[in-house]
Order: C-alpha cells, then sequence, then structure tokens
C-alpha cells in the first residue's frame, strides 16, 4: 500500500526519535517533552484554580448579607476582579490549551512532540510567572475593576492594575507562542495519511483554538500596553479630557475577550467530542460538521465582540450587526449540541466519571448557551447587562462548560498520563454533587439580575438576601465537592490500580501506547488509514509497534477483559 | 537533539543543518509557517494600535486637534520622514540583493550588501531619534501624541530588534553557519526585515501624509 | 483482529415516538405558564418599551426552553433506553451511524429558521426603541462617584438622588458622567445606558405606571458601587407640577407674569416644532398623530371647543398649555373616555413667554 511504503521509507525529521534527556531538571522541570509541559500546565493550573476558588467563596462569604462587610469594599473589588482574571487566563486558558493540548494533541496525531519545543518549554514558565505577579498585586493594592477593568476607573485604579497589565501581557505572549505552536504541528505533523478529515475531533478544536489564540491574544496586547502607558507615563488613550476615548478600551479589549471565551470553550467541546464516542460505543455523529462548525465559531468569534457593548455608548447603529451575527453563531453551536445527542442515541453508554461530566456539561452548556441569546438581543440586553443575569450565564458557559470539560478530560485522560486509574465511585460523588451544588449556586443568580442586582457589589438591596444566601451556602458545597476530586487524585497517584494502555478501548492514537506513554510517544510513527471513530472494526492503524510489556490492547472478543472497574 | 540543543557553539550548531535533507525541508517547512504566523500576530499588534489611532482621530472634530489653550497642533513635517522612509526603503532593498548574492553563493557581495542594510537601518533610527527630538507634540499632551510616539516607538523597537538579529545573522554567514542551501536564518531575517518596512509605509502614510 | 458485530438498527428506538410526545406536550404546557406568566406582578412594567422588551424575553424563553427540554429529555430518554446492560459483552458495542444528512439539515434548517424569526423580531422591536416618543421633557442625569445627579430645565440648580417625572409624557433623558464610566439602570423601565465621561447617550421612554422605581448604577465605578442607587419618582402630572414649582420655590426661581398679548407666533412656530410636533400636526383636527390636528382651532367645525364649550381663545389654549388635557375625564368632571394625556406646563418645561408664543403662533393659523 502507498501509504505503507512512504511510511517504512520515511525518515523524516520528526521521525527521528532523540535521546532520553538526564537528569531530573532536563527531565522535569525544564523538559522540552510536551507531555512533561502540558503536566507542569496542569499543576501550575490547579494551583491557580484552587486561588481563584477560594477568592470566589471570599465573595460568597460577603454576599451571605446584604450590608456585607467582611472585607472592606476596595479588598472585596479586588477579590473578585482576580478570581475572574485568575480563572479566565491562569486557570482555563492555560490549561485547555497548555494543559490537555500539550498531553494530549501530539499523542492524538501521532507525534512525537509538537513543532517548537523550545518555544513551548519558553511559552511554559511565562505562566507561572503571570500567575504569580496577577495574584501577588493583593500586596500592593489588588486591581477592582474586574477582569474587563474599563478606564476611566482602571487609569486611577489601585497600584495593583499595572501588575494586572504585566501579568495579562506576558500569560497574553505565552498564549500566542503555544497558538503558533500548535498550528505549525496541527498542519506539519500529522502521521502520515491523516488528512484533515481523519483527525480527531480533539485536534479539530485545538486548531481552532490555536487559531484564535494567535490571532487575538495581541489585540489585547495593544490594549494592556496602552493602559500600562497612560497609567504610567500618563499618555492619553482613554482619557476624554485630552481626546481619549475610553470606549477605545472597550472595542480593543472585547476584540480579544469575545475570541478568547471560544479559546476556553472550544477545547471543552473537543474533549466532549472524544468522551462521547468512547462511553457510548459508537462514532461521533456528524463529525464533518462538528469539525466544521468549530472553524465557524472560531471565525464568527472574531466579529461578535461589540454584543458586550450594547449599553456603552457606541454608535446605536452598530448594535444590529454585532447582534445578528451573534445570533447566528447559536447554529453552528446547535448543530454541535444535536449532534452530541445523536452520538447518544444507539449507543451502549457506559457512565464512567467522564461521561456523566460530559452529560452534565449537555445540560448546563445548553443552558448557558440559550441564556447567551437573550442576552445577544438588543432590547433584552439593556435590561440583563452588568447585572447578575450576565453572572449567571458566564458561570453556566465557563464553569458548567469548560470546567465540567476539563473534568470529563481529567477523568479520561487520567490514566493514560499517570499510568494510574481512579476511583469511580469517588468519580460518581464528584459528578452528582458538583452538578446539583453547581446549578442551585448559579441559577438563582439569573432571577436575582432579571429583578434588579448588579454585578461587581459588595452590598445589595436587602431583598435581594434570600436568593444571594442560596447562592452562597450551595457554593460552599461546590467547593467542597473539589475536595472529592483532590482525594481521588491524591489516592490514585499514591495507590491507584495500574492503568492499562487503553482502560476505555477507545481508538485514538494515544490509547495505542503504554500508560504513561513513553517519552517519544511512538516507537515508529503510525500511518492511519481512516478516522478513529468506527467501533468494531480494528484500529485503523499500520506499523504500531506495541509496547514489550502491554499486552495485545486491541479489542478482544471473548470473555471479559478486565479494564476498569 | 535535547542535549546538543544546549550547545551553541559553531560546530554544534552548523552541525544541526547538516541533517538528511528530507528532514531539513521539513524543518524549514515547519520553522517558515511558525514564523509567518508569528509576523502575522504582529501585524495585529499593529493593527490594534492602528484602530486606535482612526478611532481618537476620528472622534475629534478637527485633526490635528485642538490643544487645551485652544491652538491647534501642527501637522506633522513631510519632507524629512520622507527622506528617512526613504533611508529604511532603500535597505528593504538592499537586503534583497544580499539574498539574492548568497544564493547565488557571492558571500562577498552578500557581506556588502547586509553592512549596508544594517547601515542603513541604524540610520532610520537615528533619524526616529532626530524625528523625535524636533515634532512639536508630547507623548502625553495630547491623542496625537500619544499614537504617534506609541506607533512609531513600537515600530523602533522592532527595527532595533531586526538590526541586532541582522548583525547576529551576519556573524553566524560569516561563521559558516549557514550553507548555499541551508539558510532558514536568513529568509527570516528578511522576511522580518520586510515586515518592518510595510509596517513602515502603514504608519509613513497614516501619520504624514493622510 | 478483533471484529465485534454492532446490534442492528430496529426504528428509532423503543418508545421515542411516545417520549417526543411527552417531551412536546411538556414544552407546551410550559410554554403555555411562560406566556401568561404576569410579569409585571414580579418587576413592574412601568414605561412605555418595557411591555415590548417582556414579549421579547417571553418570545425567547419559549423557544429557548423548547430548545432545552428536548435536549434534556432526550438526553435522559437516550441515557436509559441505550445504556449498557450488565448482561452487554464488555466489549460491546452500539449502532455504527456516522451521520445522517437529512436529519443535519433539519437541524440546520430549523434553528436557522428560528435564529431567523428571533432576529427579525428583536430588530423590529430595536427599531421600535430608537423610534420611541421623546422630547416633551427634555432633562439630563450625571453620573458620579457615587451618586446621580439631575438637571431639569430651566431649573438652576440639579436634583441629587431622587428623580421625578410626570406619567404620560415622553420623556428624553441625556446621561453622562463627571468622571468614571457609571450607568443608568431603571429595572421596572428596562432600559440601562451607560454614563460615559465625554459621551452623551439619549434615552427616550414615556412613563405609563405611577409609582416609586430604583435606579442603579450597573457599571463598577469605584469603592460604592454597589451602594450607587437612586429613586425615580413617576408621578401624576399634579403631583409632578407640585415637586417642580417646589423646586423652583427652593432655588428662588420665580417666572414673569403671563401676558399672553406678547406672544409671539415666530417664537411659537419655533417652539411647536420642537415640542408639540411629536404629539400634534398643524392639519385639520382629524389629522391625529397623538393628539388632533392644531391647525384650525378656530374655524375647524370638527374641533369640540374643549374647555369652556365656545369657540376658542388664547385663554382657552393657555389653560391647556398650563394644565395639561386629560379628556372630558378631567376636565369640569363630565364622564367620557380617556384621549390619552396632554402634559401640563411643568412636564413641558414651558415658561409663561412660551404659553403666549405658542398660543399667538397657533391662532395665527388658518
Amino acid at each position: 500500500m502507498a501509504v505503507a511504503a512512504a511510511h517504512a521509507g520515511a525518515v523524516g525529521h520528526h521521525d527521528h526519535i532523540h535521546p532520553e534527556p538526564e537528569g531530573f531538571v532536563a527531565k522535569y522541570i525544564f523538559s522540552l517533552d510536551a507531555k512533561v509541559i502540558g503536566v507542569q500546565y496542569m499543576i501550575a493550573g490547579l494551583l491557580f484554580f484552587i486561588i481563584s476558588g477560594l477568592l470566589a467563596e471570599v465573595v460568597r462569604i460577603q454576599l451571605l448579607t446584604p450590608g456585607g462587610a467582611i472585607l472592606k469594599n476596595d479588598a472585596y473589588n479586588g477579590v473578585y476582579s482576580l478570581h475572574a482574571s485568575g480563572m479566565v487566563w491562569m486557570v482555563v486558558i492555560p490549561m485547555m490549551t497548555g494543559g490537555f493540548g500539550n498531553y494530549v494533541m501530539p499523542l492524538m496525531i501521532g507525534a512525537r512532540d509538537v513543532a517548537f519545543p523550545w518555544l513551548n518549554l519558553t511559552a511554559f514558565w511565562m505562566f507561572p510567572v503571570a500567575g504569580v505577579i496577577l495574584f501577588s498585586s493583593f500586596l500592593i493594592g489588588a486591581p477592582d475593576a474586574g477582569w474587563t477593568e474599563y478606564p476611566p476607573i482602571s487609569v486611577q485604579g489601585p497600584p495593583g492594575t499595572t501588575m494586572w497589565c504585566i501579568a495579562i501581557f506576558l500569560i497574553g505572549i505565552s498564549s500566542t507562542l503555544t497558538g503558533i505552536n500548535f498550528m505549525v504541528t496541527i498542519f506539519k505533523m500529522r502521521a502520515p495519511g491523516m488528512t484533515f478529515t481523519r483527525m480527531p475531533l480533539f485536534v479539530w478544536a485545538q486548531l481552532a483554538t490555536a487559531m484564535l489564540n494567535m490571532i487575538a491574544t495581541t489585540a489585547l496586547a495593544g490594549a494592556l500596553l496602552a493602559l500600562f502607558l497612560e497609567r504610567v507615563f500618563d499618555v492619553p488613550f482613554y482619557d476624554p479630557a485630552r481626546g481619549g476615548s475610553p470606549l477605545l478600551w472597550q472595542h480593543m479589549f472585547w476584540f480579544y475577550s469575545h475570541p478568547a471565551v471560544y479559546i476556553m470553550i472550544l477545547p471543552a467541546f473537543g474533549i466532549i467530542s472524544e468522551v462521547f464516542p468512547t462511553f457510548a460505543r459508537k462514532p461521533i455523529f456528524g463529525y464533518k460538521m462538528i469539525a466544521f462548525s468549530s472553524i465557524a465559531i472560531a471565525l464568527l468569534g472574531f466579529m461578535v465582540w461589540a454584543h458586550h457593548m450594547f449599553t456603552s455608548g457606541m454608535a446605536p447603529w452598530l448594535q444590529l450587526p454585532f447582534m445578528i451575527l451573534t445570533m447566528v453563531i447559536a447554529v453552528p453551536t446547535g448543530i454541535k449540541i444535536f449532534s452530541w445527542l445523536a452520538t447518544l442515541w444507539g449507543g451502549k453508554i457506559d457512565f464512567q466519571p467522564a461521561m456523566l461530566f460530559a452529560l452534565g456539561f449537555l445540560v448546563v452548556f445548553t443552558f448557558g448557551g440559550i441564556t447567551g441569546i437573550f442576552l445577544s438581543a438588543v432590547p433584552v440586553d439593556l435590561h440583563e447587562h452588568g447585572t447578575y443575569f450576565v453572572v449567571a450565564h458566564i458561570h453556566y458557559v465557563l464553569f458548567g462548560g469548560s470546567i465540567f470539560g476539563a473534568f470529563a478530560g481529567v477523568y479520561y485522560w487520567w490514566p493514560k498520563m499517570t499510568g494510574r486509574m481512579l476511583d469511580r465511585k469517588l468519580g460518581v460523588w464528584h459528578f452528582w454533587t458538583t452538578f446539583l451544588s453547581f446549578n442551585v449556586t448559579f441559577l438563582p443568580m439569573h432571577w436575582l439580575g432579571l429583578l434588579g442586582m448588579p454585578r461587581r457589589v459588595a452590598q445589595y438591596r436587602p431583598e435581594f438576601q434570600f436568593w444571594n444566601d442560596v447562592c452562597s451556602i450551595a457554593s460552599f458545597v461546590l467547593a467542597a465537592s473539589t475536595l472529592i476530586l483532590f482525594y481521588n487524585l491524591a489516592t490514585s497517584l499514591i495507590r491507584g490500580k495500574r492503568a492499562p494502555a487503553n482502560p476505555w478501548h477507545a481508538r485514538t492514537l494515544e490509547w495505542t501506547v503504554s500508560s504513561p506513554p513513553p517519552y517519544y510517544n511512538f516507537k515508529t510513527i503510525p500511518a492511519v488509514l481512516k478516522n478513529p471513530y468506527n467501533f468494531g472494526e480494528p484500529l485503523p492503524y499500520i506499523g504500531l509497534t506495541l509496547a514489550e510489556e502491554e499486552e495485545d490492547r486491541l479489542p478482544k472478543p471473548g470473555p471479559a477483559v478486565p479494564a476498569h472497574s | 537533539m535535547a542535549v546538543s540543543a544546549l550547545n551553541t557553539s559553531h560546530e554544534a550548531v552548523a552541525a544541526r543543518y547538516q541533517n538528511v535533507d528530507g528532514a531539513y525541508a521539513e524543518q524549514r517547512d515547519m520553522r517558515l509557517m511558525g514564523f509567518v504566523l508569528f509576523l502575522i500576530s504582529d501585524v495585529v499588534l499593529f493593527s490594534a494600535f492602528i484602530f486606535a489611532y482612526l478611532y481618537l482621530r476620528n472622534s475629534v472634530p478637527n485633526w490635528p486637534p485642538i490643544n487645551k489653550d485652544g491652538v491647534q497642533l501642527p501637522r506633522f513635517d513631510v519632507a524629512f520622514a520622507a527622506i528617512n522612509s526613504c533611508v529604511l526603503f532603500g535597505s528593504g532593498a538592499t537586503m534583497h540583493f544580499a539574498m539574492e548574492n548568497w544564493k547565488h553563493l557571492n558571500k562577498a557581495a552578500f557581506n556588502m550588501w547586509m553592512l549596508a542594510t544594517i547601515v542603513l537601518g541604524m540610520t532610520f533610527l537615528g533619524g526616529q531619534a532626530y524625528e523625535y527630538h524636533s515634532v512639536q507634540v508630547t507623548w502625553s499632551g495630547s491623542t496625537m501624541g500619544a499614537t504617534f510616539f506609541t506607533l512609531t516607538g513600537m515600530h523602533g523597537f522592532h527595527v532595533l530588534v531586526g538590526v541586532i538579529y541582522l548583525i547576529v545573522l551576519y556573524i553566524q554567514a560569516n561563521r559558516g553557519v549557514y550553507t548555499g542551501s541551508k539558510y532558514f536564518g536568513l529568509t527570516a531575517g528578511t522576511l522580518y526585515w520586510h515586515f518592518v518596512d510595510v509596517i513602515w509605509v502603514a504608519l509613513f502614510y497614516l501619520f504624514y501624509l493622510m | 483482529m478483533a471484529q465485534l458485530t454492532a446490534p442492528e438498527q430496529k426504528g428509532l428506538g423503543p418508545g421515542f415516538w411516545p417520549v417526543t410526545t411527552a417531551l412536546t406536550v411538556a414544552n407546551a404546557v410550559i410554554s403555555y405558564f411562560i406566556v401568561v406568566l404576569p410579569i409585571e406582578k414580579y418587576l413592574p412594567e412601568a414605561a412605555a418599551p418595557a411591555g415590548d422588551i417582556d414579549w421579547l424575553f417571553k418570545f425567547m424563553s419559549v423557544i429557548g426552553n423548547a430548545i432545552f427540554v428536548y435536549v434534556v429529555g432526550y438526553m435522559l430518554y437516550f441515557c436509559w433506553v441505550w445504556r449498557r446492560r450488565p448482561s452487554d459483552a464488555p466489549d460491546a458495542i452500539g449502532i455504527q451511524v456516522h451521520d445522517s444528512p437529512s436529519l443535519e439539515l433539519w437541524w440546520t434548517i430549523i434553528p436557522s429558521i428560528l435564529v431567523l424569526l428571533l432576529a427579525i423580531f428583536s430588530v423590529r422591536i430595536w427599531i421600535n426603541l430608537q423610534n420611541s416618543l421623546g422630547d416633551v421633557l427634555t432633562m439630563e442625569a450625571i453620573g458620579q462617584q457615587f451618586k446621580y445627579e439631575f438637571r431639569y430645565p430651566r431649573l438652576k440648580q440639579p436634583v441629587f438622588n431622587d428623580m421625578h417625572i410626570p406619567v404620560g409624557t415622553p420623556v428624553t433623558l441625556h446621561v453622562t458622567s463627571s468622571d468614571v464610566i457609571h450607568s443608568f439602570w431603571v429595572p421596572e423601565v428596562r432600559l440601562k445606558y451607560d454614563m460615559v465621561p465625554g459621551l452623551v447617550q439619549t434615552l427616550r421612554f414615556t412613563p405609563e405606571v405611577i409609582g416609586k422605581y430604583r435606579i442603579i448604577c450597573t457599571e463598577f465605578c469605584g469603592t460604592n458601587h454597589g451602594n450607587m442607587v437612586a429613586n425615580l419618582y413617576i408621578d401624576s402630572q399634579q403631583d409632578f407640577g407640585r415637586w417642580i414649582a417646589g423646586q423652583f420655590k427652593a432655588q428662588g426661581q420665580t417666572g414673569g407674569p403671563l401676558n399672553l398679548s406678547a406672544g409671539q407666533a415666530a417664537a411659537g412656530q419655533q417652539l411647536f416644532g420642537e415640542k408639540c410636533s411629536t404629539c400634534h400636526s398643524v392639519g385639520p383636527f382629524t389629522q391625529k398623530i397623538v393628539g388632533p390636528g392644531l391647525g384650525h382651532l378656530t374655524d375647524d367645525p370638527a374641533y369640540p371647543n374643549l374647555v369652556t364649550g365656545k369657540p376658542v381663545n388664547a385663554e382657552d389654549i393657555a389653560w391647556i398649555l398650563v394644565n395639561g388635557y386629560q379628556g372630558p375625564d378631567n376636565s369640569q368632571g363630565k364622564a367620557g373616555p380617556s384621549i390619552g394625556i396632554m402634559p401640563n406646563r411643568q412636564a413641558n418645561a414651558l415658561s409663561n413667554k412660551d404659553i403666549a408664543n405658542l398660543a399667538a403662533y397657533l391662532l395665527s393659523l388658518k
């Protein structure tokens, strides 16, 4: 076969196995291996997740009472601003791209690493540095104007706002470099025979995300640089008294930050698109449309930024095209949701924790997407903008979407990354406590907003107390439920069952190597014959070398193959 | 190779590019794509500030704007900037000639044209320093100054980085790092230098002619 | 190599149509409750755009609810019907279907149609919002850290934190800020506009329900953002008149006496164009915009000779301009159908000079 012949003769650059790095530092600290870098992203991301999550709990404690005064207002404003900034830039984006992307994507395309390992290393180390700078701003007066930091208030803001500019600028450079790296990797380093239509959907998602990362982030860099210059050198970009415009910031900021929300959700879509077929034991439904809609969402995502600015004072006629384009994005998103649903039909569904989180994702993300439609209609947004309705929408799509997707990814790929199984029962408990407490925490925020509670407030009117208390108490349960996950992760590392190469009998390439994979990923780069979703057929790869100590991992008929608990 | 990658001596660097041709071609291909994507993201950075300039310019009735004392700021002087622009565009031409000579293995000519490019680049920077000294707007006095100094400053920073990069390339070329068929570093340098030129075309038009 | 056989496809699965029917019925029932939900019971619809906006909200709720119920309903149903049974082989697989072009076409077309409908209705209501009546009472609100400042026409000093407007009077409100970005939001009116320094935004709305409502800042503006609230009072015409007269008095402002003979028709014509033409034409009585045409007050046989029942003179015109007019209901105590609200002089911000000029102008029309 031509492909096999081409494969057999290939002595390409990325076919070559370099010698194993020596020494603890080269292996685990300054490693060039995308898998190690991916794990480093996850560890740093987890740390910032804990910090940002605790900040959220401080917010909820303050909001237990209308006159909430456990913190001075300025400190409170810093708390929620860093909660949001931390979650967006130091948790979700790095973990979804640098974390899952680095670890899984090269394996999935049959590559040994990413295109530019040194760039990968450099981009990673900017991340914890940026995070430390961000959270250290508490020491000199945390930024207090939300994660959006609108001037003029942000120009006058506490000293920490300058640190915020620097931190986000740095993580922005990191993101841009990772975006470039992933784009070149996916375009140039796919295994022989892996055409774009044979690529797993997680890789499609990372490709769309990398495009966004690469193009949108430098617009944010521009906005941040201008804010920095105005704060530090009094250079007037946003100051109306000298001809500047507060709206200029909003345009520049949202031109990045709307694509940013797609950067946060597209990888989750990709994870869900892998988890559903694996645990329904059938192909993902509508592969081509899901792949196409990822690109469509990425492109449309560049054209809708001013739907965050309907009340801002921009020319009223501008509201119309942004409103309509935002509504249009509902169509490719809906296509994905229906495709996932149809993947369940006719399946043999196994309710592993990864699948539970994927199903939970489907419920809450659909809900969050629908409230997004509400916000897209200008007349309704005039009422809902800047209220807790928006806070509710944000958390349904970011927590319910990205974080649930990330949880699904953790349960799915933990065995591959660590060589240990997680406890299934604990995973189920984690899911149900998270799912239920999540909904009780964020659902009431919808009507709190509709009835008149604005966002970013340290105090609120007494009539809102009952529902705020419901949200707060549920949020404590939500925080506690994360402990179940941490306990599961810890005990798995210490005494978890050894994981086989393919505990889920999945079909993408990462499952054909040992758990964890060798540093070179594949002994020989396989050739790819078909897309990976045809369960019941032999794996569509040739030239795979099975690791010596692993038994045959291909699906077998007959007696039970003990693979998962 | 992870270990030898840390070794930047001449031999190690030269050895890295003597791989099998197929492997080199793949690598060059990837590096070229990566570098072009980087330039695209850099274009977005400049575009963001150009948007800011156009937006701010459009949001006031007069341009140049009228300052606090009710006096309209003067337009920028085209003549000097036009000459300085020719210097920069000229360096683009000299860079092109340098590359052509390298491809035809004329090392001496390459060296001459490279040096010319470097000198012209530095001259441009000198010209910008003079321009900064003589313009009548301040960085913090108005949006005209804010956008002018920030955009041309960013551009000047890119030129400075470019000049340093060209010097490094010159040294590397003369130490045998590149051959007649393997010279990706030079290609990247040329692309970058032309990118800096193109950005200047836009900035010159926006600030001096528009 | 293992080759497991996929189960055969037997229709759409057990119970598919009953479940679909059940979900559709559930949607219909929930939609009914959405439609009849009295939003105004929970949040008053105090001014003109609120009704339109609530309608759009309900429309989106019906569609959004339907999508959600179908998605979650089918998901739960599929999870039940297509779950792995303990009796299944460990490597049992599902029905290997990759796609269905016709199904995918339908689930692209139908949402596209829904989006199109939503866009059409949203644009129509957006246009209505742009064409909201205003200009009868034109005033300003200026946001500051952390209070609202209201400026009324001809009232020299601003009023803080209590905004009064008369019911039935189309209001134009210009909003801006004197320091950082604030926002002006009245939940009961459903309108929100940011108050941006260096920029003026304009709201137009007609208050409809008398009451006390909230003005809330929704754009972070500093330490006390959470406490930046004010009161909006929609008063009756009379109460508003009393309130604003009180403000004038408190600020020591009094106007000159009413001198109808000194009215200037030209000035009245300009004023008419600025203030009255929103609701009145200068055509015959029957040419209504909101109120009747005023072009032939003295010689139009259709004109009902209000106020005294006798042919119109300057005093009659001045009487209506000063007191407003709400139909026979409130004029001379005669019963009759309401004809809407003509605002009084405070609502219209008319000085005595303005009244004289308008009377002169209207009488000059034949």
